[in-house]
């Protein structure tokens, strides 16, 4: 009985614990991220989800229309030079942060310049390198920091700390001086580009280009008289204080590198200019948001606050949806997916005649379905499939030897075309991915780009592919029912690599496997590997074809294009092709945005007819639950730019 | 007992050191680079050059010694870090510490463990008494098989059917979350089953043994009541071999739960090993490991002197 007074002590301290640790009330939208909200400082997002809260917490310079996706005014209003090279925004007099301070251009440029320091290590500061003048800024600090780090060796800590800062008053003069970017005013923020680029108002209304409030951010330790002159004019006509009053930032006396400590993203710190402010995020568990008292247009905002949820496995999440405590699951990868699609289409059947008499009188998908029946048993009417920015493709190895030194039969483009036309695609969307996406010849997914329709590319065509890879000199010689070259050499197996996460791509790649096996006559060996290792055995070029996929930044076809340029980094495949190579460079000159299209057109079709780096196969498609006509404001364009203060739950 | 406390108080820096050793290696031997984010997506080089100078991801060497350092407390005993046992920033979780993840994870994890053996405690316990008294009963032969089943089914089959049960049909008990004791009656009752059934089978023999002892026939001799001797007399002993068990196996629903934490969306600290290592955020991996570790050995350090507390003569 010795045990007992610890034992009850034990369970009164458990009790405690359990109950002081609640959960706040139900917000009036609650959505279900798979994934955690890695970040909330938008220069060092990459993630969809992280994103998706920039939209919420800050505002850009401009924001899309989500139904056809064209740039909108948020908080400005521009003018664009004929060269199309300089934009001049007009910023709204009258956006305020959340603690009051107004919203000046002086916030553009200290968060775009965020992006553009090496020191940040900005995910996306390519994006920024558009800007005159930012490229060479950022090698010359590079540069800068690589000798400060060389010559720091011999001096003691005072030097040092002497030296950073007089390199980090020369980067703010070279900042000035070199890069195309100034606020001429408060409101007034004017960027000069390096070259004409049509699609710059995409890239500005992209979460990455969100301003930050520098006082934040930096951590500033003010006085009260300070902080008054900062809510009337804002930081920059202050300036900053002494370094040791900046919190969050300092200057790295070994490397003299900025450096930031990212402590003030965190509720009751986190100051921004969106829709919402944050009013909870702990880790795992989920992020609050509650309506900005301080925004500007108030009306926007429909839901007064949301509940970003974290579940991260798909399968409980789809339960949480069931259970009904949740409105939005933007996520359902779950390995029973097509069985869930099989009762969406079972219950769309079932009311066939009434879906199609809704659409014929102008009512929406989710409004007619909102007006039907509800599913019985072996039904469902609460998920959704969504074609998205994204290409599904396997890429082929274009160098001319394999990572092995043996020589490879795929630097052909013959070769290359009779994989991409012995593949029936429709019977892979039908019956292995079970997902009915749509079916892609092109890089670039139809319909997504205002004013650029891709190219069609090749067809399925197992005779011709046949007769394709006998042009290559693959032909069955000895009638064994596989193809060998002029001297009896078999074709060599083809390696085909693919990562095993998930069950998608080694379902994909048994199927691709049959079918070459099939209509070419060659042996297919498949070889699945952990992203990690798969990832890596991409880079170093050990395979022959590979499973690959990606998915568009910006409104540009550029942005898929450019992965079959000569040394892209993302050019996996070794792909180089002079013709190729020219047309983008052409497009990248030419100031007139129809002409630009037709060019980038011209060299889409020269990828997807004739030189095939990569077999396409289908456009990635994204699965919501929700219930149709309860859940309204969201966007089906394929760019599924969620913003959350048009959706509204209605229980 | 003074003696061993100090002992294994100073063992403990000598196998945190070679944990800590062996961890890094193997971490820094998994492929790739733990600042890249996505699918495929690749940043300028660069970009990436920069991120890993930022990190001191750079050379091996420095971040071993670096880290290292700001761990163990000594850079800060020697003035050149802020705080002690720092164990820095995620790599993945860009905007959270280390310390900050552990501090949001670790307690709801032991809270969530200790609440599972306590409850694997009460059912096992009387599980194995009611069962242990008269064996070959039917009673007797309900709970063996209740706890042949409790021990082979995996938590996820467990998991997902009192999910479907109690959150989907129901709906009497929420799906996922953490937070309030409704969120923590699912993952506690699917972690504590496995337990619970042990720990019936180990009382169950344990009684059948006890029951036929000697002294047990001379206390009913004396006339004590039944229930006293039950209770009293034989469990006591029949209840040692549990408790050597529930060292490790508190240890374990501490620290093993990553598929329950995993299920039902507990913010722990389970999903971190399996999560950390797929990433390769190195500071969270050691990070974890090192915390752990940390726990697990005071925590048999605790369980060493609870016996010798408990039981004098071991």
């Amino acid at each position: 009985m010795k045990l007992l007074a610890p034992l009850l002590a034990l369970v009164v301290a458990l009790a405690a614990a359990i109950w002081l640790d609640d959960t706040p009330p139900r917000a009036d939208l609650v959505y279900v991220n798979v994934s955690e909200v890695f970040t909330l400082d938008p220069q060092r997002m990459t993630w969809m989800q992280d994103l998706r809260m920039a939209y919420c917490l800050y505002e850009g310079l401009a924001r899309w229309n989500n139904d056809d996706f064209t740039v909108e005014a948020a908080g400005a209003d521009w003018t664009i030079s004929d060269d199309r090279r300089t934009y001049t925004f007009t910023l709204r007099p009258d956006a305020r942060w959340s603690n009051g301070d107004p919203v000046t251009a002086h916030d553009f440029v200290y968060a775009w310049r965020r992006a553009i320091l090496p020191d940040t290590a900005a995910q996306y500061s390519s994006l920024f390198m558009l800007i005159d003048g930012a490229e060479t800024f950022f090698r010359w600090r590079t540069r800068a920091l690589a000798d400060f780090a060389r010559e720091a060796e011999g001096l003691d800590t005072t030097q040092r700390r002497d030296r950073a800062r007089a390199l980090w008053d020369e980067t703010d003069a070279m900042f000035a001086a070199t890069v195309g970017l100034h606020a001429t005013g408060d409101h007034t923020l004017r960027v000069t580009l390096a070259r004409p680029t049509p699609y710059f108002l995409d890239l500005v209304a992209f979460g990455v280009f969100c301003p930050v409030h520098r006082p934040t951010v930096e951590g500033w330790v003010v006085d009260e008289a300070t902080t008054a002159r900062f809510r009337e004019s804002g930081w920059a006509d202050v300036g900053p204080p002494p370094w040791p009053d900046r919190r969050f930032v300092s200057l790295d006396p070994d490397t003299g590198r900025f450096r930031q400590r990212h402590v003030w993203t965190k509720p009751g710190r986190l100051v921004g200019n969106g829709p919402y402010v944050l009013t909870d995020w702990r880790y795992k568990r989920g992020l609050y948001i509650e309506r900005n008292p301080l925004y500007h247009t108030p009306d926007l905002v429909r839901s007064e606050t949301v509940a970003c949820v974290s579940i991260e496995d798909v399968n409980t999440a789809v339960l949480a949806f069931e259970s009904g405590r949740i409105d939005w699951l933007t996520d359902v990868s779950v390995e029973y997916q097509g069985d869930l699609l099989a009762q969406r289409n079972a219950y769309e059947a079932r009311y066939a005649s009434e879906i199609a008499a809704g659409l014929s009188a102008g009512r929406t998908l989710d409004e007619t379905l909102a007006g039907l029946p509800a599913p019985t048993r072996g039904q469902r009417r609460n998920i959704h499939v969504l074609p998205t920015f994204g290409t599904d493709f396997y890429s082929f190895n274009c160098r001319p030897k394999l990572g092995d030194g043996r020589t490879n039969p795929f630097a052909d483009a013959a070769v290359r075309r009779a994989f991409v036309q012995s593949v029936d695609k429709a019977l892979i969307v039908r019956n292995v991915t079970r997902l009915d996406e749509p079916v892609a010849t092109s890089l670039v997914p139809p319909g997504s780009i205002p004013g650029y329709t891709p190219p069609a590319g090749l067809a399925y065509d197992a005779a011709g592919a046949r007769q394709q890879l006998a042009a290559a000199g693959w032909s069955d010689r000895d009638g064994d029912g596989l193809v060998e070259d002029a001297n009896g050499e078999l074709f060599p197996v083809v390696d085909l690599l693919y990562s095993t996460n998930g069950t998608r791509y080694r379902n994909i790649s048994l199927a691709l496997r049959d079918m070459w096996q099939r209509e070419l006559g060659v042996r297919v060996e498949l070889r699945g590997k952990e992203s990690k290792f798969f990832r890596e055995d991409l880079r170093q070029g050990n395979f022959m074809i590979g499973r690959g996929g990606w998915y568009g930044d910006y409104g540009d076809p550029t942005t898929f294009l450019d992965l079959c340029r000569t040394g892209d980094g993302n050019n996996v495949r070794g792909f180089s092709n002079q013709r190729v190579d020219a047309l983008l460079n052409r497009a990248a000159d030419e100031p007139d945005p129809r002409a630009r299209f037709e060019v980038l057109a011209e060299c889409e079709r020269l990828l997807v007819t004739e030189e095939v780096p990569m077999l396409v196969l289908c456009q990635y498609v994204q699965l919501y639950m929700y219930e149709p006509g309860r859940l309204t404001g969201l966007s089906r364009h394929p760019r599924l730019t969620q913003y959350l203060w048009k959706m509204k739950a209605d229980r | 007992m003074t003696g061993l406390i100090v002992r294994r108080l100073l063992l403990l820096p000598f196998i945190l050191m070679v944990i800590y050793t062996v961890t890094f290696c193997l971490a820094w031997l998994i492929p790739g680079n733990p600042l890249e984010s996505g699918e495929g997506r690749r940043p300028p080089p660069e970009i990436v050059d920069a991120m890993l100078a930022q990190y001191k991801l750079d050379s091996p060497w420095t971040f071993y010694w670096d880290y290292l350092g700001k761990a163990s407390g000594v850079a800060w005993v020697l003035g050149s870090a802020e705080k002690p046992f720092d164990f820095g920033p995620s790599l993945t979780h860009k905007d959270w510490t280390v310390n900050e993840i552990l501090a949001a994870g670790l307690p709801v994890s032991m809270t969530l463990g200790l609440m599972a053996i306590l409850l694997a405690c009460g059912i096992g316990l009387t599980a194995g008494v009611i069962g242990g008294v008269r064996p070959g009963s039917f009673v007797d032969l309900a709970t063996l098989v209740v706890a042949l089943i409790g021990v082979s089914l995996p938590s996820f089959v467990i998991g997902a059917s009192l999910l479907i049960v109690f959150g989907v049909w129901l709906k009497v008990l929420p799906v996922g979350g953490w937070g309030g004791v409704s969120h923590a009656i699912l993952p506690a009752v699917t972690l504590a089953l496995p337990f619970a059934a042990y720990i019936a089978r180990l009382t169950r023999f344990g009684m059948i043994d006890e029951m036929n002892a000697d002294y047990i026939r001379t206390a009913r001799a004396k006339g004590v009541a039944e229930w006293r001797v039950v209770i009293k007399h034989a469990l006591k002993n029949a209840a040692l071999p549990v408790l050597s068990f529930l060292g490790p196996a508190a240890a374990m629903a501490m620290t093993g739960s990553f598929v329950v934490e995993k299920i039902f969306a507990v913010p722990g600290i389970g999903t971190h090993f399996v999560n950390a290592v797929l990433g390769k955020d190195l500071t969270l991996i050691m990070g974890v490991v090192l915390a752990y570790s940390t726990i697990l050995i005071v925590f048999n350090l605790v369980v060493d002197v609870a016996y010798r507390w408990v039981d004098p003569r071991i």
